[in-house]
């Protein structure tokens, strides 16, 4: 029998912007086991919105991730807008569509380009980067901020889009769209990529499925869920059917945030081509009813779930939040076990962790 | 919250295993701390993530609930974070991590119960 081997992997280590330890036991080159070791950053924010004044969690929230956070401010949003609930007007719902659609798209081109820099792809990795700046100018000019957006308040939004920002965001989507296709044709069809990633990592349906995954790791496993089915937002009336690949390997998962980054350009540029006219904001009276509400969304990593508890008063009685990664996280798991040494980060990769999210 | 169904603790197993077979998926738990006792609802969504059915069951802080890790490994995390954060008592969870996957050894011990009222205290003459 070979020799077993525990090795630390992280909390801090090259492939790993934040801190999380996979303790992996080897035989040889071989990974037989696996543990996920998490709570190296956590910050309770759960806790600290049940002693924050309602309307302060909306900003508290949006800081639980700095490449979802406007997902995450739409979505503490809505889930405290459903414990009146409020009627919110189309525009409204159209405008946190566009917005959500820009924050996949910068999420996925930032994760493109992690995989080229885990390939050793410098040059690929700074040009999926340097377009991703292209989207995150447009969010710092149609809201105020590149990362923090806060645009989002209990009963709207605090900006809109004229006619003039409609042109900008259109023209530079479609420069985005054209840079990002051709790009993404390098790296897909590339045959390092191909060889590094095609058959690694599987993860089957059934495992997807029981082991609770979300988002792009769950459809690579060819499993056609999305939240966005659940016409939240403007969803319902916009041309949307969820990306979807069979093979439930590396080359899949990427492959279908390659695809995916195309539509969320697409589903803006239907978005901003309805655009209805109306007010941006409704009129929220008093404080949060004693009633709960769940509130979820397709971030980009898969699905947000946010729950939320009023009580009459300004503050709520208990706000849980269950991130994407949070839920991908058990996939480890399968994803690692009988796979080399040499295939751990491309294969943590390939699930898009965000540990500042699975802190919350 | 619609589709939300109140269910003892004993089905707590069987009822999910039920949603799960139906082709569910596990989302989540949540633990609200109602003072005497503690609140457990646990979430799956169904039909490609469209709709979603709620488990709910109350216990009393010092009973135990049998783990959902047998049925779905989803639940693995959710689990340990309850049990340490709320001191809700798990049994069975396929991967215990001894009440320190999120809390250090001298952390604040279940951290997200409610803090308990002061007593008001007598007048002395």
């Amino acid at each position: 029998m070979a020799t077993r081997t525990v090795v630390p992997f992280g909390p801090q280590h090259p492939v790993l912007p934040e801190p999380i330890q996979l303790r992996l036991t080897y035989e040889d080159e071989k990974v037989v086991e696996v543990t996920p070791v998490i709570g190296y950053g956590h910050r309770g924010i759960e806790k600290a919105c049940e002693l924050n004044e309602y309307a302060k969690n909306i900003y508290l929230c949006e800081r639980v991730c700095g490449i979802c956070s406007y997902q995450h401010s739409a979505t503490v949003v809505e889930a405290m807008e459903r414990l009146w609930p409020l009627e919110l007007t189309p525009r409204i719902n159209y405008l946190r569509t566009i917005w959500s659609e820009m924050a996949r798209t910068h999420s996925h081109l930032l994760w493109l380009g992690l995989l080229a820099d885990a390939f050793g792809f410098e040059s690929m990795f700074m040009q999926f980067w340097r377009i991703r700046e292209k989207v995150l100018d447009l969010l710092e000019q149609t809201t105020g901020h590149r990362v923090i957006q806060s645009v989002n308040i209990v009963g709207g939004l605090r900006r809109d889009i004229d006619e003039q920002q409609k042109r900008m965001i259109v023209g530079v989507l479609a420069q985005v769209r054209k840079e990002s296709q051709s790009l993404i044709k390098a790296l897909i069809h590339d045959y390092t990529v191909k060889k590094r990633t095609v058959g690694v990592g599987i993860i089957t349906k059934e495992q997807a499925v029981s082991l609770g995954c979300v988002g792009p790791t769950l459809r690579a496993s060819g499993i056609s869920e999305d939240v966005r089915l659940t016409k939240y937002h403007a969803y319902g009336e916009l041309n949307f059917e969820p990306i979807v690949e069979s093979a439930g390997d590396c080359y899949a998962r990427a492959a279908v945030r390659a695809r995916e980054l195309i539509q969320a350009i697409d589903l803006q540029l239907e978005a901003l081509s309805k655009l209805p006219e109306g007010e941006i904001a409704v009129k929220v009276k008093g404080n949060p009813p004693a009633n709960e509400a769940v509130m979820r969304t397709e971030a980009p990593r898969g699905e947000l779930f946010y729950y939320a508890k009023g009580n009459g008063t300004r503050k709520l009685e208990r706000m849980k939040i269950r991130t994407p990664t949070y839920a991908n996280l058990p996939a480890v798991l399968v994803l690692l076990p009988g796979c080399q040494l040499a295939d751990v980060p491309v294969n943590v990769l390939s699930i898009d962790p965000c540990i500042s999210c699975t802190e919350r | 919250m619609e589709n939300l169904i109140k269910i003892d603790k004993s089905a707590i197993v069987t009822e999910g295993k039920k949603l799960l077979d139906a082709g569910g998926k596990f989302v989540t738990a949540v633990c609200n701390d109602l003072d005497a006792e503690m609140e457990v609802t646990y979430f799956f969504s169904s039909n490609r993530g469209t709709e979603m059915q709620g488990l709910r069951c109350t216990v009393a802080k010092d009973e135990e609930v049998p783990s959902l890790t047998g049925e779905t490994l989803a639940a693995v995390l959710i689990e340990n974070e309850l049990q340490e954060l709320f001191g809700l008592k798990v049994k069975g969870i396929a991967i215990d991590y001894g009440g320190n996957m999120l809390l250090a050894h001298d952390s604040p011990t279940t951290p997200m119960l409610k803090e308990k009222k002061a007593e008001p205290k007598g007048v002395e003459n």
